[in-house]
């Protein structure tokens, strides 16, 4: 069943024109109180089989994490969040990241990514023939509150990426 | 994160993801999840905690072939810098 989007963009754009004040005075808990979170009723499934060892595995956080030297980072200032994705390779190292998410401590992921986005670990398990392979590219979304944009065009967009890439299984890791 | 996941699962891949809210995750109904006891921003606990990082990615694929009914979230017993269970 599709999300109901219908119903939720009036009660978004509602949201928005009454916590703007808010937002930015950064009364995050007065916020998130209102806001108008989507309920579905019901969990699609697709039956999992075979074996990872055979399988080819993604993995995306929502960290807001972008490549320092290369990519830009994401908007931390729209009430709207931002609803575009990085391309992170799995050959990243710490240096190379870097944070755009004004809403969780920072400090913690700056020591280790791996606690939020654990590509290491993911790259020793494809190494040791654990998981059959891991694809080159990786993903990063950031703070999102716009739902109707992630849904309508981000989404489909990132599916089309990883199923490109021949992805069997997805691991999400949020924030 | 929830909603991603639910349009990935929706246009045929399995899925696996984390948590650390069971409130808010019963809200968005994930196909498959683990729950930690964790913070916001450090899912796999603390920093450099590698054995258990991989343990839990571990818990994940397990989770994969043994999970049928949609929805199941499995609890981890983890906890913030403190030995793991054996």
């Amino acid at each position: 069943m599709p999300l109901e989007l219908d119903a939720y963009k009036p009660a978004y754009e509602k949201w928005v024109a009454e916590s703007l004040a808010d937002y930015r005075a950064g009364n995050m808990k007065e916020i998130i109180k209102k806001y108008p979170f989507i309920t579905p009723d019901d969990i699609p499934w697709t039956a999992y089989s075979g074996q990872p060892s055979n399988q080819t595995f993604a993995l995306v956080t929502s960290g807001g994490f972008y490549l320092k030297n290369s990519q830009p980072p994401f908007d931390t200032e729209s009430i709207h969040g931002d609803t575009s994705f990085r391309e992170i390779p799995k050959t990243v190292r710490q240096q190379d990241i870097g944070i755009a998410h004004l809403h969780y401590d920072h400090s913690l992921t700056e020591q280790d990514m791996n606690i939020v986005f654990p590509i290491e670990r993911f790259v020793e398990l494809e190494k040791e023939g654990i998981i059959g392979k891991l694809t080159d590219t990786h993903y990063s979304f950031s703070y999102v509150n716009d739902v109707v944009s992630l849904v309508t065009a981000t989404v489909p967009k990132f599916i089309s990426r990883i199923k490109a890439a021949g992805v069997d299984v997805l691991f999400l890791v949020p924030v | 994160m929830g909603l991603i996941q639910r349009l990935v699962e929706e246009a045929g891949i399995p899925t696996i993801s984390m948590g650390n809210a069971a409130d808010r995750m019963a809200h968005i109904k994930p196909p498959r999840a683990m729950l930690v006891k964790f913070a916001r921003g450090s899912m796999f606990g603390e920093p450099g905690n590698v054995k258990r990082q991989r343990r839990i990615i571990m818990d994940g694929l397990k989770a994969l072939q043994t999970m049928t009914e949609p929805g199941t979230i499995q609890k981890l017993p983890y906890r913030w810098k403190q030995p793991d269970p054996e």
